[in-house]
């Protein structure tokens, strides 16, 4: 006598206990706090608030220690404790040319105001593995400058001052919030921008890699790449001012491509604008090159690239979503199938039938 | 004298909202909302509970001028934070009468590719049990089903008559009367008689 | 549970839902895009569903979960246990006791009744998404009513398999107007959407869209005069309660292939296996 699998209740549990388990790994190793992960491993937290949307390294910290490291899980674990917080308020633009700069960088120019500054970066790391790390060595305390830098202005306003690159301009319309309402494509730059800001890396890094590989060429520069920290304000209508409400780390990358222009309007260099939580500099500038590959239609250029494909881009770039329905595959599907199995049986039995019918001598008609 | 809100508003916000649902799936079929009443000569309990429970901070009212109250202003400001709106085209929910259809503002009633960007109107009637019957057919409803109502609701019945012309755009509507209420979705063929 | 709100989702969030669901309703089979939240599930697992569950389930209801029709099924104790915990709602596995039933790929055979509510997953809610992938142009096959496409494809498998090979996620029109995605339901729970006597939902969350049955709507599947709509049909019957009537599951036996059917709504069976006993 059949009878039907029963106790998925209990398998769960077990199954969670395991993970549990797992995740606490040999326990002659010391447990990882949450401190730990935040402090040591960082540009993994900037990451998981990147695309979780949400600035708050001690739950994204929390939230990697909970997904065992793995990153698109930690994501998903931060923006659906995200999606249940109220919002209190709406703050002010962010001003990222006020930014407490530790790193600024210019592709375009040699030397800029206020110099190259490098900050913490892997770039001209060489990479090799360090086995002091191992030994658990003490890194030394890095050197200060004498003084802080002082605030920077964007280095592509030197460009605009000239009129080479185009003007962007507050059109003052209120930006649509994708995290309330649905995308309705085809969708502006601002939609366009925060999908993006919130998409997966990896997915953003291909695309814009791709670009430079032919598929929608738009000739990118690195204009300006600066890392720092920014003040976030809000209006209080009863005091009539924006007060500071705290700072936030911030990446921000402004691409220079190649020129727009036609026989009434001059050439001018356009833009590409990628931006990021914390220390996400490949995530910005991944960013920056799809922002520009999204703007051919506006800049009359024409459509071949994936990574112009607005609504293919857009829809497909949340790791939450995609591995979401990649995930669902696990699940039973049984129903579906019989429905399949039925059809295709009595197909291939009619086509047995029709086999037969003809005879092992017939010959197609047409063969004739 | 202050307008009440609901006790409990999580659960009596989604009783009254299930009835809602039932109302708009049953087209006309007479609910009774067990909501709070507001002062004598204001809306009654079956329209101020529909607003409790469907508008906030989100969402735009137009007030049809014999019920646009300071009192009903302010307590729709305090218990659900919604916006009052003079322009009827872009009123998520429109408070009105009867008379008030027959003068015809232009509520939204969607676009082709997005009919649900409509208004939804809320009736304030005399009567959700008159004389006059109509006989409503379509989604929701089995063979047919006859709402009888008063004379005075002959111009907005007028008015969802020829609402069914621009199906799927359109205007849906909930009658109130006190406490009752009905629903007429922009879905229901209606006839006039019964 | 601590520091969620009833039903996980806040109140805001439920009101642009509720709101979403009475325009749905009005417009039968018509895709309302709402502000769909992340769910603590993953996408594709039923966030939809559960959204639209959430926001309509009060404390007085009681619960029924089915995946595949059958209430043991992993996904759908999870599903179950979340509004257990979130909500603290009865739950059932009896598809009459339970006022909403949230479900995945069947439809009970059991016939609902007029206070029932069914809350359908949906993974792609755009019927026409496999034959045009753009989202604008969808829509405008919808608003502009050009539903051809979808009969040509249809056509196309006759021309080839003298069938119509479409065997779940059957489209429908409803009430004359809207050609709807059922959800991945077996075309053989189609005609149970027709003048059904209970209210269905649709809710895809990944998607963003949800949209509505009405009780005692026309709901048609497309079809042929020369080829009309069939379901499927079996010429085993259950091998637990002998129904020639249910969908039924191929369950394999051994490793020489020998294999049985069961019925998919396990609720069904067990029932008529009571009545039998």
């Amino acid at each position: 006598m059949y009878v039907a699998v029963k106790g998925g209740e209990r398998a769960i549990a077990n199954a969670h206990r395991l993970l549990a388990d797992r995740r606490r790994g040999a326990r002659d190793q010391a447990e990882l706090e949450v401190g730990q992960i935040e402090e040591q491993l960082r540009l993994a937290v900037d990451r998981v608030m990147s695309e979780a949307s949400l600035y708050d390294p001690e739950l994204a910290a929390l939230a990697i220690k909970q997904a065992s490291g793995d990153i698109i899980e930690a994501v998903f674990l931060l923006r659906a404790y995200r999606t249940t917080l109220p919002r209190l308020a709406v703050s002010e633009p962010l001003d990222t040319g006020a930014m407490r700069i530790e790193r600024r960088i210019s592709a375009a120019y040699k030397d800029i105001p206020g110099g190259q500054i490098l900050g913490p970066t892997y770039d001209y790391t060489h990479r090799l593995l360090d086995f002091m790390l191992l030994a658990e060595g003490e890194a030394p305390p890095p050197e200060r400058a004498e003084r802080a830098l002082e605030a920077c202005p964007p280095l592509l306003e030197l460009l605009d001052a000239e009129g080479l690159i185009e003007r962007e301009t507050d059109n003052g319309c209120e930006p649509a919030d994708i995290t309330r309402d649905p995308p309705d494509y085809p969708v502006d730059r601002a939609t366009r921008l925060q999908m993006l800001a919130r998409g997966d890396e990896g997915y953003l890094l291909a695309l814009g890699y791709s670009t430079q590989r032919g598929y929608g060429r738009n000739h990118p520069f690195a204009g300006e790449i600066r890392l720092g920290h920014v003040e976030v304000e809000i209006f209080v209508e009863e005091w009539g001012e924006a007060v500071c409400v705290g700072e936030i780390a911030l990446s921000e990358c402004q691409m220079i491509n190649q020129f727009g222009g036609s026989r009434d309007a001059a050439p001018q260099f356009t833009r590409g604008y990628g931006l990021a939580f914390g220390h996400s500099e490949r995530k910005a500038m991944a960013m920056a090159l799809v922002d520009r590959a999204l703007r051919a239609e506006e800049l009359g250029e024409e459509v071949q690239g994936p990574a112009q494909q607005a609504e293919f881009v857009l829809a497909h770039a949340d790791s939450v979503e995609a591995s979401g329905f990649v995930s669902h595959l696990k699940l039973p599907h049984y129903v579906d199938f019989q429905s399949e199995l039925e059809l295709l049986r009595r197909l291939r039995r009619e086509h047995d039938r029709r086999e037969c019918d003809m005879g092992p001598d017939a010959q197609p008609e047409d063969s004739l | 004298m202050p307008w009440p809100t609901l006790n409990d508003p999580v659960h009596d916000s989604q009783r009254l909202f299930r009835q809602l649902l039932a109302a708009m799936s049953e087209p006309g079929t007479r609910y009774t909302l067990d909501a709070p009443q507001p002062p004598d000569g204001e809306i009654g309990p079956a329209l101020w509970g529909t607003l409790l429970t469907l508008c906030d901070l989100d969402t735009r009212v137009w007030l049809a001028p014999e019920w646009d109250t300071a009192a009903l202003r302010e307590a729709l400001a305090l218990h659900t934070g919604s916006r009052v709106t003079e322009c009827a085209e872009e009123a998520d929910f429109a408070l009105v009468t009867p008379d008030t259809m027959g003068k015809g503002p232009d509520f939204s009633l969607g676009s082709d590719e997005y009919p649900d960007r409509s208004t939804t109107l809320l009736v304030v009637l005399d009567d959700l049990e008159g004389a006059e019957e109509w006989r409503l057919s379509g989604p929701g409803i089995a063979d047919c089903r006859v709402l009888g109502l008063g004379a005075a609701a002959r111009p907005l019945m007028a008015r969802l008559i020829a609402n069914q012309n621009h199906f799927p755009r359109g205007l849906d509507t909930i009658l109130t009367c006190g406490a009752r209420l009905a629903a007429i979705p922009r879905s229901t063929r209606i006839e006039e008689g019964a | 549970m601590n520091g969620y709100n009833f039903a996980y989702l806040d109140e805001q969030t439920k009101r642009m839902i509720r709101r979403a669901l009475l325009k749905a309703v009005a417009i039968p089979g018509y895709q309302v895009p709402f502000g769909g939240r992340e769910m603590p599930m993953p996408y594709g697992w039923g966030t939809g569903g559960m959204q639209l569950t959430a926001s309509i389930l009060g404390a007085g209801d009681v619960l029924k979960v089915i995946d595949q029709g059958a209430d043991d099924t992993t996904n759908a104790v999870s599903i179950r246990a979340f509004f257990e915990r979130v909500a603290g709602v009865e739950t059932t596995t009896a598809t009459g006791t339970a006022n909403v039933i949230q479900t995945r790929h069947r439809i009970p055979e059991a016939p609902l009744a007029p206070d029932q509510i069914l809350v359908f997953q949906v993974p792609i809610p755009e019927p026409l998404r496999f034959i045009e992938p753009s989202e604008q142009e969808t829509r405008l096959m919808h608003a502009l009513e050009e539903y051809g496409v979808m009969q040509v494809k249809l056509y196309e498998d006759i021309a080839r398999y003298g069938h119509i090979a479409t065997t779940y996620a059957y489209p429908v029109k409803v009430d004359g107007r809207y050609v709807m995605d059922p959800s991945p339901i077996p075309k053989f729970d189609n005609p149970k959407l027709h003048q059904s006597d209970a209210l269905m939902l649709f809710g895809a969350g990944r998607e963003k869209r949800l949209y509505a049955i009405p009780p005692y709507t026309r709901v048609e599947s497309l079809d042929f005069e020369d080829h009309p709509f069939e379901i499927q049909r079996w010429d085993e019957s259950c091998a637990l309660c002998g129904s020639r009537e249910s969908f039924l599951d191929e369950v394999i036996t051994d490793d020489a292939g020998g294999r049985m059917f069961v019925c998919s709504d396990t609720d069904y069976c067990l029932t008529r296996r009571g009545e039998l006993a």
